[in-house]
């Protein structure tokens, strides 16, 4: 009698919890359909009245940039994502396989590097750019996405190489390979899930990013949706359903690559401190 | 005696041990330009105005501004308030949803991947439509509070300044307890099963168990948990930058958002670097025992 009354308990509880997850979602999709006059409409609509695809979504992908800002997070989110994979996975294979001095700290400052606040680095960072030419470029933002990528995306590898065995890579020297050979040929292919997980995480990583955008770009073009998105929301009049449409596409593709990831999530993010 | 370049051994920088060099180095050089430069000219830049007029000797002129200036304090103040108010959401809420899912429930991964779904939006995402959620005349918040009849006119969720720090926590308790919860799930699945059967033998009850038996066990994952989310939610500033930009009246200016501001509204490079220089030796300081926990079972 007791299990049941606290199992009844338990699923009232996720229930709502469930539903306070869902209403900002339901809310962002149900205005994201709604014209203009009805999203401002006071009480407001739980329910569209006469849905629309034009006024949001169509508007925001022909009247504004957001395509661009779209295509701008794709390019800079993967071109960091991949700079950081490959550049992590040697990383992540020289602390696997080797027991060079000072190897132990240099990998208790990778993990601290990943503390460092961004307001501190972006200043200097700015100041660099503008000296190299670089500011309000793909290059500059990529580099800096690596502040956040490159530190995290090595130490996720660094876990996954040392899941394949060594005596791959012994048995690989042993035949004549070099030690690059040894890496490329045996542990990169067995380590290509873990590849795809790290290229994800450091794409999702990038993606959500605002701050080094809003610090290292100076037009339009060169915004990515965050920066787009928050603009949008910083005019005199914001035009909730336009923006809300914009939400949408832009929380698509974290939140399916995020759901694909589910598995690797725990692991990766708290530096395999905690095993899933 | 042959020797192949493989096994090679010795001291040299191409000896099989040092090779590891070789391959930390092009992520050590890349961490080095864009992470460890800007570092050090922020810390210089906090001693002496080197952008904007040169290398003017050692002062410590913008720490000693920091201290006085109650623009600051306040914000160190917000900062603790969000934190401190966040971090505890999202492991109070993370804990029981944690509970009520390593329980033998029916769709069990549903929940779970529902219970994930905000964790995956991106925080300036999560400002927008909480800030659209709060508008005083068409938002949902409003709307329903008023059809229970909680309230008898609209309240302005963000321009209040006592009532748009809570507003602005609650956005974030949202967004952010799904991971710890998945850390701390993660941890009681990790649980051995005996512990709880040799308790129910004992007579144990619900709340005997968990303290004696969850909790202990639960130690490292909370944490781990806390830890990253302190240092996670320090940083913070999509979220504050797209609802609030720090206003109304200061009332959400956390560091981050005021950092912000000094290099690029105001353009008080050393100030900014000198408070920044403040902040990062706050997080290093909590970060510490991550970094020695994790390096250690490496």
């Amino acid at each position: 009698m007791r299990r049941k009354s606290t199992r009844a308990l338990t699923y009232m509880f996720l229930i709502a919890i469930l539903i306070f997850n869902i209403i900002p979602f339901y809310w962002m999709m149900v205005t994201s359909f709604k014209t203009d006059a009805e999203a401002y409409a006071i009480p407001p609509t739980w329910w569209p009245v006469n849905p629309t695809l034009y006024e949001g979504y169509g508007k925001v992908l022909m009247w504004t940039n957001f395509p661009r800002h779209f295509l701008n997070s794709v390019i800079v989110s993967l071109g960091a994502a991949l700079l950081s994979t490959l550049v992590g996975a040697f990383a992540g294979y020289g602390f696997s396989r080797f027991q060079f001095r000072g190897r132990t700290s240099l990998m208790a400052v990778l993990l601290a590097s990943q503390m460092l606040p961004g307001v501190l680095l972006v200043g200097p960072y700015f100041k660099m750019l503008a000296r190299l030419g670089l500011y309000n470029t793909y290059p500059g933002l990529i580099l800096a996405f690596c502040t956040l990528t490159l530190p995290f995306s090595a130490w996720m590898l660094k876990g996954f190489i040392d899941t394949v065995p060594q005596e791959l890579d012994e048995a690989a020297l042993i035949d004549g390979c070099s030690r690059v050979h040894a890496f490329l040929r045996v542990v990169f292919p067995l380590i290509t899930p873990g590849m795809v997980a790290t290229l994800i995480f450091a794409f999702l990583l990038a993606w959500g990013d605002l701050l080094w955008v809003l610090c290292l770009t100076s037009t339009d073009s060169m915004a990515t949706v965050t920066l787009g998105l928050s603009r949008l929301v910083t005019q005199f009049r914001v035009i909730w359903p336009q923006l809300m449409a914009g939400s949408v596409i832009a929380a698509f593709p974290p939140m399916l690559l995020y759901l694909l990831l589910q598995n690797y999530l725990v692991k990766g993010l708290t530096g395999g401190a905690v095993k899933e | 005696m042959r020797r192949s370049p493989r096994t090679r051994r010795g001291w040299g920088l191409w000896a099989d041990k040092n090779q590891g060099y070789w391959f930390i180095l092009p992520c050590f050089l890349l961490l080095a330009g864009v992470m460890g430069f800007p570092t050090v000219m922020a810390i210089l830049n906090s001693f002496t105005p080197i952008w904007t007029k040169g290398f003017q000797g050692f002062t410590l002129d913008y720490y000693a501004r920091l201290l006085r200036d109650h623009i600051f304090w306040n914000s160190i103040i917000k900062t603790l308030y969000f934190v401190g108010a966040t971090v505890a959401l999202h492991l109070g809420i993370g804990f029981l949803v944690a509970l009520a899912l390593n329980t033998e429930i029916r769709a069990r991964r549903f929940f779970r991947v529902m219970a994930i779904l905000p964790w995956t939006l991106p925080d300036v995402i999560v400002g927008l439509v909480w800030a659209w959620m709060y508008d005083p005349l068409s938002g949902i918040v409003n709307d329903f509070l008023h059809r229970i009849g909680l309230i008898a006119s609209p309240v302005e969720w963000l321009a209040n300044p006592t009532l748009v720090m809570p507003s602005v926590i609650i956005a974030d308790a949202w967004r952010g307890y799904p991971f710890v919860m998945l850390v701390l799930l993660a941890g009681l699945q990790a649980i051995p099963k005996q512990l709880y059967e040799a308790a129910k033998v004992d007579g144990a009850s619900w709340f005997q168990e968990l303290w004696h038996i969850t909790l202990p066990n639960l130690k490292r994952m909370i944490v781990i948990a806390t830890i990253l989310d302190i240092i996670w939610q320090t940083r913070r500033f999509g979220l504050i930058w797209v609802m609030t930009q720090g206003g109304p009246a200061r009332s959400t200016e956390i560091l981050s958002v005021l950092a912000y501001k000094n290099y690029f509204k105001f353009f008080n490079f050393e100030y900014a670097s000198a408070m920044s220089v403040a902040m990062a030796i706050f997080l290093l300081v909590v970060g510490l025992p991550y970094v020695r926990m994790i390096v250690r079972r490496a």
